[in-house]
């Protein structure tokens, strides 16, 4: 479906409608257990060792969380436990994670990380391409049916509700990403019609761009 | 070790008795470890870039123990002041190995049975290896791993590798610490860099036994022959993810033997005896970058030992041979979205002290050296294709009373292997073997009273399954 593309409103309704579809579908809760880990020995025992005691990640396969939308950080977490996202990594890696995680645990790993000091951005490899990646945040490409993505990611790209920080993430893990919504690899129906449209040169100028934040 | 249970490999000893070919087993390590993945929940190339090839999160799991889960425990105790009296997972931790063999040899080797003739120059191995594990968390704190394994051609079933772990850490995960017990020298470590691990796969660094013929050890660093024949305490630390430092000792630990310093028949299957506590070392510096690691390292051990000069005869416990190893590592690895790429290099250079009441008689040198260079390259994508590269270069004293022949310990052989993985618990290999040179009694057509054996004769093609589940 073509969707219309140059109607602030139009984006703005997509993103609420978004919002509301994914609390109609929310998990269902799962009662919490005063004997299991609390969320700061699950960072220390399990989450750091990929994404990083402060949720700063050295490998792009993993992504940094320290600063992340504590919804967005809650969103995933539940989806992964419901095996509702499955691009490869979450398949991996979150999938099993996850599955014992209750609601008090997931709440609690995102107010930790949420609670982080943001990484920080890395120096553009390419300032140009960056040059090009802002523009794309920004305004889109009209020419080629893509909005902006500032409308829902915040004219910093620190994110608001489910919609994630993308400021300052690994610029790897971001184009990996877009390449999975592109791909229908990794769920999302928002972001499948954001990005059918982008170019790899187009997601590696947003990535660069983001990742320099 | 890959397998030893009550026979084991002894390096250059292993052709200690008068030349005669002692039957080694061509061994493998533990692999991936499903129990592992059960209890954690974790795809198998969270730890691994390619079995037993660990990666960076690998490292830090079995640092941490083997007890990372998320899952509650089943069983949880606590007493008045809230310490864990019993923890127990929800999981048997229990996996199973299987490995076969379709070995093909460049020249048929020797019958076992016949002198003079020749066996087949195929042979099937079906199973080659088969192992129970039992592995992953024991407590919170307290991980271990334990294999059982059943080995051709030997036809045994017995120990193998064996080691628990108790370990912890600060919460922000900078100093990790811990203390373990193994089998094994090496078994600990967490870089492929020793012999208890190599990233070879249906290694045949022992020349490949064939028709019912034993195969024979190459030379190579005493120390790594030892697994099975001691075992002993680690104390290790790990700061920042970077530097790690492991202080060992180890003492003989014969299987089923009462006295392990003075058992004949232990001797006569051992070729000897380590004497008092042999200490054994492990340091290491990682940096971690994006998708790559790079590491360098240096392991060794010293060790005291009483050989075991023929076959079957008791020896006084008196004579002692010094060995003093020292390796240097290092190891780069690419662990990307698509594809792996790891290096691995490692030299030894060993020291042996030949006690004087054993020389001439049994020893042409008062001191013998040995210098091993082990380089291997592997390249995966996307998990399922993969090749390996593996070059091994063993220099040294010569030295006729002790090797025999014309006195060198010399070897040098590649591997060549190509992997399909259907999936990542399930393999394929194709490897081809090949050997420029392998000196004296270590060379098994040497019984074809061949005057002039060729290294060539070793060469082996061998289409291999791997799988654990």
């Amino acid at each position: 479906m073509k969707i219309p593309t140059r109607n602030p409103l139009m984006v703005a309704a997509l993103a609420v409608a978004a919002l509301f579809a994914r609390d109609a579908n929310a998990a269902d809760p799962v009662p919490h257990d005063e004997s299991v880990y609390g969320a700061k020995a699950l960072v220390s025992m399990a989450c750091s060792k990929c994404h990083g005691y402060t949720g700063v990640s050295v490998s792009p396969l993993f992504p940094n969380l320290a600063a992340q939308q504590p919804s967005y950080i809650e969103w995933e977490l539940q989806l992964f436990r419901q095996r509702a996202r499955s691009d490869p990594h979450a398949r991996a890696f979150m999938w099993g994670i996850a599955r014992a995680l209750d609601d008090e645990q997931i709440h609690g790993l995102a107010q930790y990380f949420s609670s982080q000091p943001a990484a920080k951005g890395a120096a553009p490899h390419d300032s140009a391409l960056a040059a090009k990646g802002k523009s794309i945040y920004e305004h889109g490409v009209p020419e080629h049916d893509i909005l902006a993505c500032l409308p829902c990611h915040g004219p910093n790209a620190e994110g608001v509700n489910t919609f994630p920080r993308l400021a300052g993430q690994h610029r790897d893990y971001l184009a990996i990403q877009l390449r999975q919504f592109t791909g229908q690899l990794r769920e999302s129906e928002i972001m499948h019609r954001f990005t059918q449209n982008l170019t790899d040169d187009e997601i590696a100028a947003v990535s660069e761009y983001l990742s320099s934040k | 070790m890959g397998y030893a249970p009550t026979i084991f490999r002894l390096g250059t000893l292993a052709t200690f008795p008068l030349g005669a070919v002692v039957l080694m087993l061509a061994s493998t390590p533990a692999r991936a470890v499903p129990p592992f993945a059960r209890q954690t929940g974790l795809a198998c190339e969270a730890c691994h870039t390619i079995p037993p090839e660990l990666t960076a999160f690998g490292r830090r799991f079995k640092l941490n123990g083997y007890t990372l889960t998320t899952r509650p425990p089943l069983v949880e105790d606590v007493d008045d002041y809230k310490r864990n009296t019993v923890w127990l997972t929800d999981l048997p931790g229990l996996g199973i190995l299987l490995q076969a063999t379709y070995n093909h040899y460049n020249r048929a080797p020797p019958d076992s049975q016949v002198p003079g003739a020749t066996a087949q120059s195929e042979n099937l191995q079906f199973p080659q290896q088969w192992s129970i594990i039992g592995a992953g968390a024991i407590t919170d704190h307290v991980g271990g791993f334990l294999q059982m394994t059943y080995s051709q051609p030997g036809g045994t079933f017995g120990v193998d590798n064996t080691e628990i772990r108790y370990s912890d850490h600060t919460d922000n995960n900078d100093w990790v610490w811990g203390l373990l017990a193994n089998n094994n020298p090496g078994n600990q470590d967490v870089w492929n860099s020793v012999a208890a691990y190599p990233t070879l796969d249906f290694s045949n660094q022992s020349l490949w036994s064939s028709g019912g013929i034993a195969g024979a050890a190459l030379s190579g660093p005493f120390f790594e022959g030892l697994g099975g024949l001691v075992a002993g305490p680690t104390a290790y630390v790990w700061y920042k993810d970077s530097f790690y430092l492991g202080l060992s000792e180890y003492h003989a630990a014969v299987s089923g033997s009462v006295n392990t310093t003075i058992d004949s028949s232990d001797l006569a299957a051992g070729g000897g005896v380590v004497q008092n506590w042999a200490p054994y070392w492990r340091a290491a510096y990682e940096h971690d970058w994006g998708y790559n690691a790079i590491s360098v390292g240096t392991s060794g051990m010293y060790t005291k030992f009483t050989p075991s000069l023929i076959a079957g005869q008791t020896v006084d416990p008196g004579f002692i041979n010094r060995y003093l190893d020292v390796s240097v590592d290092g190891q780069y690895q690419y662990n990307g979205q698509h594809y792996n790429v790891s290096f691995l290099a490692r030299y030894t250079h060993e020291t042996q002290e030949n006690d004087p009441g054993l020389v001439p008689t049994y020893f042409s040198n008062s001191v013998d050296h040995l210098n091993a260079l082990n380089l291997t390259a592997t390249y995966y994508y996307n998990r399922h294709y993969g090749a390996l590269i593996n070059f091994n270069r063993t220099t040294g004293t010569s030295d006729s009373t002790f090797y025999g022949g014309n006195g060198s310990p010399g070897n040098q052989y590649e591997v060549f292997e190509l992997d399909w993985l259907p999936w990542f618990n399930f393999r394929f290999m194709l490897q081809y073997n090949v050997y420029q040179v392998v000196n004296n009694n270590q060379n098994p057509f040497i019984l074809l009273q061949s005057s002039h054996p060729r290294a060539s004769d070793n060469n082996t093609w061998d289409l291999g399954l791997w799988m654990d589940f």
